[in-house]
């Protein structure tokens, strides 16, 4: 059986296709898949379809074998933690997660032990009286959690879950995700930071422009990247100097001068940075500061475009 | 097997969920709007100031309540009922739950229609000691909330239909309704009022004065306006957990970005 099933599942809003027809397959079991592409890739698009509020424009949307849209067989099975700020004004939170726990179907003993459990998962236990107004981002972001996990699903759905969280949070959330993950929970993840994703799991899918462009390891991806020149500005006393130890570095693809250093658009830059490392360190080479231009998830999504094109 | 709440489990999580939002800001102002108009009227005949208080009951319940407050608090009520989630956008939050998505706005509905009910309740029995006659007090409760019903069902729906549905509702009551003294004989059933002053008993046929209908009034038997007024609400309520059902709502709002 498969956790997801998407058959050339398109969505359009209007004239504008939000997700070009997808097809792919998330099967039965504890794990976790990364949702990855830059904002506007299309995957809050996939995710909403995935979480049953929105019906695809066309082909199909399966989870356990059932369309999601208003269907409380699938519904019961999975938990949404939406991306942005969005709770009932003037809720404390533990009223509103009983509230959310009984629209689950749990009710007496076990509603309040689901409860407690979720907000102790969180670290939420003890603030739970408080309400959303007098939370900060990073409480209210655990109690978003804490409501996708009162019913125990079996696929957890979770949109851009490291955004506006501190490092410590994130952590905290990561390794969460990890045990939920290992006690047989299917855990999506979308994020436009492929380091996020790729300290989670080694199973990406990724989007750009409202489609799936590819789907494979981390390891895949990251040679994708690979295969993109970075554009890095080296800013030096000596510009003469960076250019002639650029020169002999074989994955150079460019150089241009400039008066404090150079900019230089470089293949495979892990390798390079590593040599560059080295050449500082033993004082063959002397740079004041690394910049680089466009290495940014969007730059490798329009390279990538370009390539399978 | 995983449980799955029932249209009334569902409605009664809602109700409960939402109990406490009806102590707040807006629960009060609703309360506020119901007993002020009655507070001042009995002020008023304390003082001594008011030759006939039995007349300005009557005034008060039907130029008050029923045209005004009426009306006011069904526009009030209806704007925190499904149409906030809308608003706040966390109506996805409870659409990607197990239960039932069309009970979701009745749920929401039903608990500020007993709260309003309530003081409605206690409002008009507290009339009698502005000199209304004790006998017609129940049919007068009946006629204010059964109305309150079907306005805040409707007044729900028009919001969910509509982008600035509160804003037409408030023409449909405004507007529409008092031209029951204008309309002609059939047409007075198109509106709330014909069939609140058919259970309450007709404003002007009680006094038997200062009648102002350009047409005859027409009058409905009590138990049939009564249908009337639950089967409309029942009705609008009805279409508004179909609206709810069908409605494709992201997380962005109605239309969600992607």
């Amino acid at each position: 059986m498969s956790v997801i099933t998407l058959e050339r599942a398109s969505l359009r809003y209007g004239h504008i296709l939000g997700l070009s027809p997808t097809t792919f397959e998330i099967k039965e079991g504890g794990g976790i898949t990364g949702l990855l592409g830059p904002n506007g890739a299309g995957k809050s698009t996939l995710i909403q379809m995935i979480s049953g509020l929105l019906r695809p424009s066309s082909g199909q949307v399966l989870l356990f074998d059932e369309p999601p849209f208003r269907n409380p067989n699938v519904l019961a099975r999975i938990g949404l933690v939406p991306e942005g700020d969005r709770f009932p004004v003037g809720f404390r939170a533990d009223r509103w997660l009983r509230m959310m726990g009984g629209l689950s179907g749990l009710k007496g003993i076990a509603l309040s032990a689901s409860v407690d459990s979720a907000l102790e998962i969180v670290g939420m236990t003890t603030r739970s009286h408080l309400t959303f107004s007098a939370m900060s981002k990073g409480m209210r972001q655990r109690i978003r959690l804490a409501q996708a996990l009162l019913h125990s699903p079996d696929l957890l759905i979770l949109d851009e879950p490291f955004n506006g969280l501190d490092s410590e949070a994130r952590t905290a959330l990561m390794y969460m995700l990890r045990n939920l993950a290992k006690e047989n929970v299917r855990v999506l993840v979308s994020s436009h930071i492929l380091g996020e994703v790729a300290l989670l799991t080694d199973q990406i899918l990724l989007f750009f422009r409202g489609r799936l462009l590819a789907e494979g390891s981390v390891i895949e991806i990251r040679e994708l990247m690979d295969r993109h020149p970075v554009e890095l500005r080296l800013e030096a006393d000596d510009s003469k100097a960076v250019a002639q130890w650029a020169v002999d570095y074989p994955d150079l693809v460019a150089i241009k001068m400039e008066t404090n250093g150079a900019v230089l658009s470089v293949k495979n830059p892990r390798d390079f940075f590593q040599k560059l490392q080295s050449a500082v360190a033993s004082g063959q080479l002397s740079i004041k500061s690394l910049d680089p231009l466009d290495m940014n998830l969007e730059a490798v999504f329009q390279y990538l475009t370009e390539d399978h094109g | 097997m995983r449980n799955i709440p029932s249209f009334v489990e569902t409605i009664c999580i809602l109700f409960r969920g939402y109990l406490p939002r009806v102590f707040k800001a807006r629960g009060w102002v609703l309360a506020f709007i119901i007993m002020v108009p009655f507070v001042i009227v009995h002020i008023f005949v304390i003082l001594g100031v008011v030759p006939n208080p039995a007349r300005l009951a009557l005034e008060l319940y039907h130029n008050g309540y029923a045209s005004v407050v009426i009306p006011v608090i069904a526009l009030v009520s209806a704007s925190a009922c499904i149409s906030e989630d809308i608003e706040q956008r966390t109506l996805p939050l409870m659409l990607v739950r197990p239960a039932p998505a069309w009970a979701l706005p009745i749920g929401k509905g039903l608990l500020w229609f007993s709260w309003c009910s309530t003081w409605l309740l206690i409002v008009v029995t507290l009339m009698q000691l502005v000199g209304m006659e004790v006998t017609t007090i129940p049919r007068k409760i009946i006629a204010l909330v059964f109305t309150l019903w079907a306005q805040l069902g409707l007044v729900s729906l028009l919001g969910l239909i509509f982008k600035r549905g509160i804003l037409w509702a408030g023409i449909v009551l405004f507007l529409w309704d008092p031209l029951v003294t204008l309309l002609p004989g059939t047409m007075q059933r198109l509106t709330f009022s014909h069939y609140l002053q058919s259970l309450a008993g007709g404003q002007y046929s009680i006094n038997n004065m200062n009648s102002l209908l350009a047409q005859a009034q027409i009058s409905t038997p009590f138990w049939l306006a009564a249908t009337v007024l639950i089967a409309v609400g029942a009705l609008a309520w009805a279409l508004c957990g179909i609206k709810v059902m069908n409605m494709q709502i992201g997380l962005s709002g109605r239309e969600s970005e992607g």
